[in-house]
């Protein structure tokens, strides 16, 4: 770790870490207590109108190579509503172009939320660290798109592509043609080997846990839903989860308490990914009304 | 990005690299002869019947053949990331320049050149073409002006491999056992960083299934002491894999050090770019000599002038008879007068192969079945 990447640290600890009395310092919104059905709310629903936006800054991430040199997104609108049993996040961000289509270099429009598990102690604030762990929620436009099309193939993505067959798949019948679907998979590495990106999700958000940087993993339970459309070069995004699920290793919030939250935003027309991305600078809290 | 130091055998110095030196116990090392190649793709096809004929691999070659100096795979591959990294130079046989580690821009581990889809939609673009016009009254002298030559890639399971380096979730590993380098297809997320990074441009991203993938060295055929794929149907013989030692340890009986180490006759692709890859070429001996040296490093007119020289050379000679004479892995081999002989890992005599063919000739007419038979040379 370079001197100057500790002194970051260093530096965020000073600003961001709790202090030893208990006492945090960060950044607050709430998330407001309204009278609806919050396992249903929608993107553009009126109750959004009623709650406060909180204007989360974003910055390129600057720890851990590579850094991107610039990001696209530099700032995100948060709205946060609950009902005492589902909470909904509505996150809103501009970009200009939609990237929700798989290709060789295309990369997907996409937005992440992330808690940690255990709110004491708190766990480094980028992607935690060893034996605390966070729970991340991440939504990426190619699921949204595989949602409203079907699951997009490499014939969606190159539909002149020429092919002369596939091995048990092609047309003819005969020797081969009766392999059954998981046979022919074998032909899939990534879906043989069960790589949660291969396969078709219910939901258009992941949930994975990490404790701390390249150590992220798809926990491969879906309690999180959403919504999602790109509109006049903007975003909208909603997440919406029960308030705490049985889980250990998911996020649990209490109304009345406040839940740290941390954000990362990634414009697929720049290419970014992995930590090629825009994140909050340091934690967040969102208090949830009692 | 803070670097450690590595030595770089095949650049003579220390040299940048992520992760602290660390070498397999036995390295995967192939060697391919490019005067023999004739670009008939039995290579590449032998590589994607058994490994690339899934869905999101059509276009997916993890074993090419291009046409040099305009074909190439991913589109203008080398001459991307050659153009990045500007004019660099050798000092006898220890490289001077920059190697991609050490001309990272800042924030960056390595110097990337980016191929974009187009680049990978044509496999074998600029096939044949050749590198001049062709005038009236042209005559062919050495080296060519008119040339070409082709130029068969796989993965080179680099010694220190940019792909595995730029993973940022330490999906990509190198086996101890033989040094290939593995993507592991459950741990991938897609990032495509080692897309990016590969120099050589042997990490493909499968739209299909949305993580990427590479040459795995055929490590299922390796471990049952086999040649891969693209080595055991080459028609044109070409090609010989083996286990490479680094220079202190190399042995004058195995072939793959015979012909890097010993001999200085393969020569590595690019080893200026600082990742130490395990492929090896015998230069093509028509082609012009500065794009020899700029792809082959300052060995390639020495390389040259032993493949000349080779009809007086018994030891060289035997070595490239056993070229494509088996399909087992050889530990060691032996050249007498007349025969050249490869030997398994365990000292078994595995093939034995006349340096001579023995020549035939039959009668121009057979009277037993009553009919001239033509002489076809």
């Amino acid at each position: 770790m370079s001197g100057k990447m500790l002194f970051i640290l260093f530096g965020i600890a000073l600003v961001a870490a709790p202090v030893s009395a208990g006492e945090k310092k960060f950044v607050e919104f709430s998330s407001m207590r309204r009278n609806i059905d919050v396992s249903k709310v929608g993107l553009n629903d009126n109750v959004w109108k009623t709650a406060a936006p909180y204007k989360q800054p974003l910055q390129r991430q600057f720890l851990v190579d590579p850094k991107p040199a610039d990001v696209g997104v530099k700032e995100v609108l948060v709205q946060s509503v609950h009902d005492g049993k589902y909470i909904a996040f509505r996150l809103v961000w501009k970009d200009a172009a939609r990237n929700d289509n798989p290709k060789i270099m295309n990369f997907s429009d996409s937005a992440a939320l992330q808690f940690p598990v255990k709110k004491e102690p708190l766990p480094e604030y980028f992607m935690g660290e060893p034996e605390k762990p966070v729970h991340i929620l991440h939504w990426r436009a190619w699921r949204s798109a595989d949602r409203k099309h079907g699951f997009q193939t490499v014939k969606t993505a190159y539909p002149n592509m020429v092919v002369d067959l596939y091995q048990f798949d092609y047309p003819v019948q005969g020797k081969g043609t009766e392999k059954t679907q998981a046979e022919k998979d074998i032909f899939i590495p990534g879906k043989a080997a069960g790589n949660p990106l291969s396969v078709p999700h219910k939901e258009i958000i992941e949930e994975l846990s990490a404790e701390g940087s390249g150590t992220l993993k798809s926990m491969n339970i879906e309690n999180t839903s959403g919504e999602a459309e790109w509109k006049n070069g903007e975003w909208i995004v909603v997440f919406r989860r029960p308030l705490a699920v049985d889980d250990p290793g998911s996020v649990r919030f209490k109304p009345g308490e406040k839940m740290p939250v941390a954000f990362a935003v990634w414009e697929g027309g720049r290419k970014e990914s992995a930590g090629r991305k825009s994140v909050s600078p340091a934690w967040a809290e969102v208090k949830v009304e009692p | 990005m803070q670097m450690r130091k590595v030595y770089n055998w095949q650049l003579g110095r220390n040299a940048a690299y992520v992760y602290p030196q660390h070498r397999p116990k036995k390295q995967w090392a192939m060697v391919f002869d490019l005067n023999k190649c004739i670009s008939c793709q039995t290579c590449s096809l032998a590589c994607k019947t058994t490994w690339t004929s899934g869905k999101g691999q059509e276009y997916m070659f993890w074993n090419n053949v291009e046409t040099k100096p305009y074909g190439g795979y991913p589109m203008g591959w080398d001459r991307g990331i050659l153009a990045k990294l500007g004019f660099q130079d050798w000092m006898g046989d220890k490289y001077a320049g920059k190697t991609l580690f050490e001309a990272a821009e800042k924030d960056e581990k390595i110097l990337q050149h980016l191929a974009e889809d187009a680049d990978w939609a044509h496999p074998n673009i600029g096939e044949d073409e050749v590198a001049a016009t062709v005038n009236r009254g042209d005559w062919i002298t050495m080296p060519h002006r008119i040339w070409m030559y082709y130029l068969p890639r796989t993965c080179a399971h680099c010694t220190y491999p940019a792909c595995l380096s730029a993973c940022p979730r330490k999906a990509i590993y190198k086996r101890e056992e033989d040094g290939i380098v593995l993507i592991d297809q459950s741990r991938c997320r897609g990032y495509r960083e080692c897309v990016r990074a590969c120099p050589y441009k042997k990490s493909l991203f499968n739209v299909e299934t949305r993580i990427s993938e590479k040459c795995i060295g055929c490590y299922p055929k390796i471990e049952q002491g086999d040649m891969p794929q693209c080595v055991t149907n080459c028609i044109g013989k070409i090609r010989l894999h083996g286990y490479l030692s680094t220079p202190d340890k190399a042995r004058k009986d195995n072939p793959i050090d015979y012909l890097v180490h010993e001999r200085k006759l393969a020569l590595p692709l690019y080893p200026q770019f600082g990742t130490e890859p395990n492929s090896y070429y015998i230069p093509p001996i028509h082609a012009p000599l500065p794009y020899l040296e700029q792809m082959f490093g300052p060995g390639a007119a020495q390389a040259v002038d032993t493949y000349k020289a080779i009809k007086d050379d018994q030891t060289l000679k035997g070595l490239l008879v056993l070229f494509g004479s088996l399909e087992k892995l050889l530990g060691s081999f032996k050249v007498d007068t007349n025969h050249a002989y490869g030997y398994d890992e365990k000292g078994n005599e595995a093939v034995k192969v006349p340096l001579t063919e023995p020549m035939y000739i039959r009668a121009y007419y057979d009277k037993k079945i009553k009919v001239y038979r033509h002489n076809t040379p």
